[in-house]
């Protein structure tokens, strides 16, 4: 368990281990921003960034549905304090594409094969929702797109659930998802919304980072 | 309270054979889970039984292989998982 992530970042005595900590909070908070990379290969690099983002999916479906820990452990991380502001949204973008992330060919075809399952349905969110929710995350997170407005109070509602997935997922709870619920979805169309968004987040966290790194 | 676990004792269908094929994947055995079912963040996606394999494939090719070694690893996770307020 790491109490401080910041302080590992900054202050650890070990310069690789300063650098591949940075570069998880940069993922994780502010993507748009160039990351530091001495001391690492450009092969490092891209498996920190993807790394990073990939977990950040598990922390969200976690949250998401409150997952148990699997085994006892010495020193339990401290509880989430709902009070804890949002991560911010990007103060600007960059053109990103996978591209980049060809280099590291398995993960890349793993990444798209998620895409596809995800956003390349139509039930239990439409097609033309998962676009709009990709859309708003991608613009939460840096990546250079269309603006997402939302057609209907639903359309609204999602977005809304989305940037607590995006920004803020300690929050995710039942008072969260109420609205949507009230509407008449399930948990099959919940779980849906989190995973179209969490998944538009690894996508963009990866995207945008590696891009960021070429300011 | 979140959205509803399908976990192992309760599934059937795709959901099981998912989880079956999910159980028989090589594991170190730090992160075998205690309770002997599949682990509990697979079961955490069991509301898209077709989106375990594609989310748990793309973690194959990040945790099981390099560059970065698995105390590397190790440490973005769990700086990553700090930062998202997330005990897992």
């Amino acid at each position: 368990m790491i109490a401080d992530p910041r302080a590992v970042a900054s202050r650890w005595p070990v310069a690789r281990v300063r650098v591949l900590a940075e570069l998880a909070v940069i993922v994780t908070e502010t993507p748009w921003l160039p990351a530091p990379v001495t001391n690492l290969t450009d092969d490092e690099v891209l498996h920190a960034i993807a790394l990073s983002a990939y977990f950040g999916h598990l922390n969200r479906i976690a949250d998401a549905v409150g997952v148990p820990l699997d085994y006892t452990v010495r020193h339990l991380p401290p509880h989430a304090e709902p009070a804890t502001p949002p991560l911010v949204a990007a103060s600007r973008t960059v053109v990103a594409t996978l591209d980049r992330l060809a280099k590291r060919g398995p993960t890349a075809l793993a990444l798209v094969a998620w895409r596809e399952h995800v956003f390349e349905r139509d039930a239990p969110l439409a097609l033309r929702q998962r676009a709009m929710i990709a859309r708003h995350v991608g613009a939460l997170l840096g990546h250079a797109v269309d603006g997402a407005t939302p057609a209907s109070s639903i359309d609204a509602m999602l977005v809304e659930l989305a940037e607590v997935v995006t920004l803020a997922p300690w929050k995710l709870c039942a008072s969260v998802f109420a609205p949507l619920r009230a509407t008449g979805y399930d948990d099959a169309a919940l779980f849906d919304a989190c995973v179209v968004a969490s998944t538009a987040g690894v996508l963009s966290r990866i995207t945008v980072a590696l891009s960021a790194l070429d300011r | 309270m979140g959205l509803a676990i399908a976990g192992y004792a309760e599934s059937t269908g795709l959901l099981r054979e998912t989880y079956d094929r999910m159980l028989q994947r090589p594991l170190p055995p730090i992160y075998r889970p205690q309770h002997g079912g599949p682990a509990g963040i697979i079961q955490a996606h069991g509301l898209d039984p077709e989106l375990i394999p594609k989310v748990f494939g793309t973690s194959t090719t990040l945790n099981g292989v390099g560059p970065l070694g698995w105390a590397d690893r190790e440490l973005i996770n769990a700086i990553t998982s700090r930062l998202n307020q997330c005990f897992y």
